[in-house]
């Protein structure tokens, strides 16, 4: 069986306990205004263009027939009409980034446990991450059957966004779930997310359900999440699934912005500011005093 | 506030606010050079002709002690001074003398660790100068040199600045017995052995020098102490007027017997380093391992009340401090390669002890404190780690990696031990190991000199020569007549027609090479044996005073010795490259490859070939292929080192044979010079890579997939260090969580065959900002090779390395 993926990124701190390594689906249900890794959003190969690396040779001008001009800032590329998987082999000085590619279970298997000494040490283990690795849920659950016959510790982030049958299959093949809770007032979800979040709500009381550790990721984006009403409302559905859940901050932050340069993209979010330490430490504080387990991540 | 680690001090007893003040005006030190030593050796000399040349150096030893400067550093708990000012650099003529005199109007135009010098100082110097012409160790050596063994230097694949030109040093000192007994008792024993009537001449020699060495090194304390009481007198400071009372009260008889309390203890560990730094101008004489022979000492002062924890901590504290006093001045051709003025005074702290439990105790933990107090380059601070280390231990091991100054590197004690065992060195006396230096290790007391550093050989330099002249390395015999000839602009024609001929050609090459350096170190450690014949530390080493021998001459319980290897991963990284581009994948021939590297990448095609050379496999990502390469490149150089012996052999120590080390301090930023570009992409002149270390910039895959590729060299067989050097961003330690990750990656070390690892916490924004304003950030510390430096002091193409070393950065 194979999976479509972007990378693994070892030594990974930001998503789960200990060491860990994290693999990165190709591929997402939800297509979040916000989205730090647009270049997964989409299945299929994706290629990103980084001006800074570009000598401005003109090799990949020339292949392209027309479609890709060359300007003061770099490539200015006409995608719809440019073969990119020809044009950027082309250039010697890797200013096409290529992201997706076919992996076997066996293959990502062997490569994900050449870390378990450190995730022994550190009480680590793997996180599937993306995009949304839902999307492929019979590949990871095999990766994380043959991960767990191993004896690594197997975290899962996702969106939720799936039936409970697709789901629940994958949920149970891993030790931990980092559940994300986006928005709770379902007409802004819809607008940011571009989904309906009932079914989303409704997988994490399932799963909290089940006892399986849970930590759910509660973003933080100024002006579209971050009114009263919205945190005190997400917190309150946190509460209520149970003692098993406990509570990730993440604040947003604009560390994907030039990604939406790189694949041609406008950013839909270009004007919407970081989240400060302040507004974290602030929801941090109403956790606590919720008695929810809190801490503040990316 | 002081930045401690996790001490919380109950009282004021230390005070942190002298600390600072005294660390920053230390680390704002300015180099000068001293003339004291050099004319008042160079008198001893003319005056002392017929002494045998072991009496002769102790008798100048002494004279000098008696005749030099000596002055209190203000405000400091340890006194003691090595020239006639703070940080400024004896000279040793005795040694070599001609590039000082050649470079005098140069120190102070160096682009990297400049000396201020005075014109009184230079015409002192210059007077000097006749005497010494075709005196020196350095014209023995240079008059020995063989035409095979010029033509590999001038090839630049082999480098000899530092044993041709200096003394040795890399010697622990046996601390628990010099503390013990005293220097009055080891002339003691050298005067009871010359009652002895069945004395050689060589033995009678020693004894005799012994006793002078040790009876000068005695008057310079009592000189120290009589200076302190004098400052005493005209201070006006209750508090400094106690202190210097007290101290003169301690020099009247320190070293003389045993040593009685903790402070006295710590004052004369500062002693015995200082002195064989006035007698040798060797470096990387070491303190071995601190925290267990001062712990004795510790424990019954604690015990009586005399001292607590935060007075011990300052004391210590100072200790670390005006280790930075001292200074070395080289020839700017081996500045280059160990840029920084670094002395590599090494000390260790925790780890095993000899009967297996382990050895971390409270001096373990304040010497860490000390360290973050102190900030400054000396001493290297190495800690211990095993099974049984506390994890509170690595934890604030951690931590005070975290602050970025590079300090402590560690070293895993189940890789170093089992090292240790295969030079058939006894388990529990190898568990005794300390760091001798950057990342060489050697039983404290009992080992002779150099346990590392003997002749460099440019791995990188080799493979160049080997890959682009096919013909000179068919038969081992040809090969000096067709390196006569070598001329780079001649056309090539080199071929290889598989990946086996290229293997074997260089395991030619280097064997070729080797036994050149072989040949080198023999001719520097005979001519040392005379140069350096140092009664003062060689009677510090077990067996040297039962033998009545130096250590040049036999006398230590252990002697192996090891050169220096570089840029191992540069070769590996190249024999990958051109085994799946030419041989197996073949999407090049070797003629165009080698075309576009004589042409630096620089022809038509050169952009599309060192493209497919940057994508082949490189060592520091996890990749089987290459890693197993860089392996074999390790083992060639290991199954040639067996018939090899040094100078010793069959004169008494144990061993007298070779290991390998990979500390190469920063000379593999000068060796890359001089290496055109190399098939893994690398471009003409730019550095090679660093010990073990993956190619700068090569990995891609983190910190782990690092130590994966380096767990599969053969760490346990590299008895004379093997150095590993990692940056990491700040924010990758940042939080708590982060930093017990960090202490758990470290931890893991064990696992993995890591022998020693050495970390630099510092983004590449601030080491760039701080190459563009050396004055903003004068204090700003790193991890070079083995040892740590400011980063103003070193020159710019070695801080352009530093920066390009891959940060790992993770989210």
């Amino acid at each position: 069986m194979n999976g479509f993926i972007s990378k693994i990124q070892r030594y990974s701190t930001k998503d789960g306990p200990g060491v860990r390594t994290t693999v990165f689906a190709v591929g997402c249900n939800l297509s979040c205004l916000w989205c730090a890794n647009p270049e997964l959003i989409d299945d299929g190969v994706k290629f990103l263009y980084h001006p800074r690396k570009c000598v401005k040779c003109g090799a990949c001008v020339e292949k392209s027939g027309g479609t890709i001009r060359l300007t003061d800032v770099g490539c200015v590329i006409d995608r719809q009409n440019t073969n990119l998987d020809e044009c950027s082999a082309v250039c010697y000085y890797d200013a096409y980034e290529r992201v997706g590619e076919t992996i076997a279970v066996k293959e990502l298997v062997n490569t994900l446990l050449r870390d378990k000494v450190f995730y022994d040490q550190s009480g680590g283990g793997v996180t599937f991450s993306g995009g949304d690795a839902g999307l492929q849920s019979d590949f990871f659950r095999e990766v994380a059957l043959q991960l767990k016959s191993n004896d690594v510790h197997v975290a899962l982030d996702t969106a939720g966004f799936f039936s409970w049958e697709k789901l629940s299959p994958l949920v149970e093949a891993v030790d931990l779930v980092l559940y994300d809770i986006k928005i709770l007032d379902n007409v802004q979800h819809m607008h940011y997310t571009g989904v309906d979040n009932q079914l989303i709500l409704e997988n994490a009381i399932k799963i909290a359900d089940m006892g399986k550790d849970m930590i759910v990721r509660m973003i933080l984006i100024p002006g579209v999440n971050d009114s009263e009403d919205e945190i005190v409302g997400r917190l309150n559905f946190i509460k209520n699934l149970g003692s098993n859940v406990k509570l990730d901050l993440l604040r947003h932050h604009k560390l994907g912005a030039g990604k939406y340069a790189a694949l041609g993209l406008d950013d839909p979010m270009e004007k919407t500011p970081e989240c400060s330490n302040d507004i974290a430490e602030y929801v941090a504080s109403l956790a606590k005093d919720m008695d929810i387990a809190v801490t503040i991540g990316g | 506030m002081a930045e401690l680690l996790s001490f919380i001090p109950t009282n004021d007893i230390c005070d942190f606010g002298r600390i600072n003040i005294f660390q920053e005006r230390m680390s704002a030190r300015i180099p000068t050079i001293c003339p004291e030593r050099a004319e008042l050796v160079t008198a001893s000399f003319r005056h002392n002709v017929s002494d045998p040349i072991v009496v002769r150096r102790a008798k100048a030893f002494a004279e000098t002690l008696d005749k030099m400067t000596v002055y209190i550093e203000p405000n400091s708990l340890i006194i003691g001074n090595q020239a006639s000012a703070n940080f400024a650099a004896p000279i040793f003529p005795e040694y070599s003398f001609d590039w000082v005199i050649s470079e005098l109007d140069e120190f102070e135009h160096r682009s990297g660790d400049y000396f201020k010098i005075t014109e009184d100082t230079k015409s002192r110097l210059r007077q000097l100068e006749s005497y010494w012409v075709g005196k020196t160790h350095k014209d023995e050596v240079f008059k020995n040199l063989s035409y095979d063994i010029k033509s590999a230097v001038s090839l630049s694949v082999l480098h000899f600045g530092g044993i041709s030109m200096s003394g040795d040093g890399h010697i622990i000192p046996n601390h628990e017995f010099v503390l013990q007994v005293g220097f009055g008792n080891i002339a003691n024993i050298a005067r009871e052995k010359l009652q002895q009537d069945d004395l050689t001449q060589e033995q009678r020699d020693f004894y005799n020098a012994t006793v002078i060495a040790m009876e000068g090194a005695l008057r310079y304390c009592k000189r120290l102490g009589l200076c302190a009481a004098e400052d005493a007198a005209h201070e006006n400071d209750a508090r400094r007027k106690t202190e210097l009372l007290e101290l003169s009260a301690i020099f009247k008889n320190i070293l003389e017997g045993k040593c009685k309390s903790f402070r006295e203890a710590v004052q004369s560990v500062y002693l015995i380093h200082l002195l064989m730094m006035i007698e040798s101008n060797g470096h990387s004489f070491s303190f071995g391992r601190f925290d267990q022979f001062v712990l004795p000492y510790y424990e019954k002062d604690l015990q009586e009340g005399i001292i607590t924890k935060e007075s011990a901590l300052e004391l210590i504290a100072h200790f670390f401090i005006m280790l930075n006093s001292l200074n070395k001045v080289r020839p700017w051709g081996h500045t280059q390669f160990s840029g920084g003025y670094p002395l590599y005074s090494a000390l260790t702290i925790g780890g095993m002890l000899p009967d297996g439990t382990d050895g971390t105790n409270d001096l373990s933990y304040l010497c860490l404190e000390a360290m973050s107090l102190s900030k400054l380059p000396e001493p290297n601070l190495c800690v211990r780690f095993w099974e049984q280390t506390p994890h509170d231990f690595i934890l604030n091991s951690a931590r005070l990696i975290r602050k970025g100054f590079g300090m402590p590197s560690v070293f895993c004690d189940e890789v170093c031990v089992e090292s240790l065992t295969t030079l058939d060195i006894e388990l529990e006396e190898a568990r005794n190991y300390a760091s001798m230096g950057c990342v060489e290790i050697a039983i404290p007391g009992k080992w002779g000199h150099r346990a590392t550093g003997m002749t460099y050989i440019n791995f990188a330099r080799v493979f160049e020569l080997c890959l682009h002249n096919s013909h000179a390395f068919q038969q081992k015999q040809d090969i000096s007549n067709v390196l006569a000839k070598l001329n780079s602009h001649d056309k090539i024609n080199s071929e290889y027609n598989d990946y086996d001929e290229l293997w074997q050609a260089w395991k030619l090459a280097l064997s070729y090479f080797l036994e050149l350096a072989v040949k080198c170190d023999s001719i520097c450690d005979r001519s040392l044996k005379y140069h350096d014949a140092d009664a003062f530390a060689s009677s510090m080493i077990d067996c040297s005073l039962e033998r009545g021998k130096t250590l040049k001459n036999g006398g230590a319980k252990y002697d192996f010795v090891s050169q220096s290897n570089i840029g191992m991963s540069v070769v590996g990284d190249s024999l990958a490259a051109v085994k799946k581009l030419v041989f197996e994948d073949e999407v090049l021939n070797l003629s165009e490859l080698l075309e576009a590297l004589k042409s630096n990448f620089d022809k038509h095609d050169g952009a599309r070939i060192r493209r497919l050379c940057l994508n082949a496999p490189k060592f520091g990502n996890d990749d089987d292929f290459v890693d197993n390469i860089v392996a074999d490149v390790f083992e060639s150089y290991l199954e040639l080192l067996p018939k090899y012996k040094n100078d010793r052999y069959g004169q008494g120590p144990i061993g007298c044979g070779y290991t390998m080390s990979t500390s190469n301090i920063t000379s593999y930023v000068p060796n890359g010079f001089v290496v055109g570009a190399t098939p893994d992409g690398r471009l003409a002149g730019k550095p090679l890579n660093e010990g073990a270390s993956p190619c700068l910039g090569a990995d891609r895959e983190g910190p782990t997939a690092v130590i994966n590729s380096v767990s599969k060299l053969p760490n346990s067989k590299i008895a004379g260090g093997q150095l590993l050097n990692m940056r990491f961003s700040p924010i990758a330690l940042e939080g708590d969580d982060n930093l017990v990750r960090f202490a758990n990656f470290i931890e893991a070390g064990r696992h993995k065959q890591i022998f020693h690892n050495q970390f630099n916490i510092i983004d590449s924004d601030t080491l760039r900002r701080a190459k563009e304003n050396p004055h903003d950030y004068r204090d700003l510390m790193v991890r070079v090779a083995g040892y740590c430096a400011l980063f103003s002091t070193l020159m710019p193409e070695a801080q352009d390395a530093i920066i390009a070393r891959t940060e790992h950065d993770f989210s």
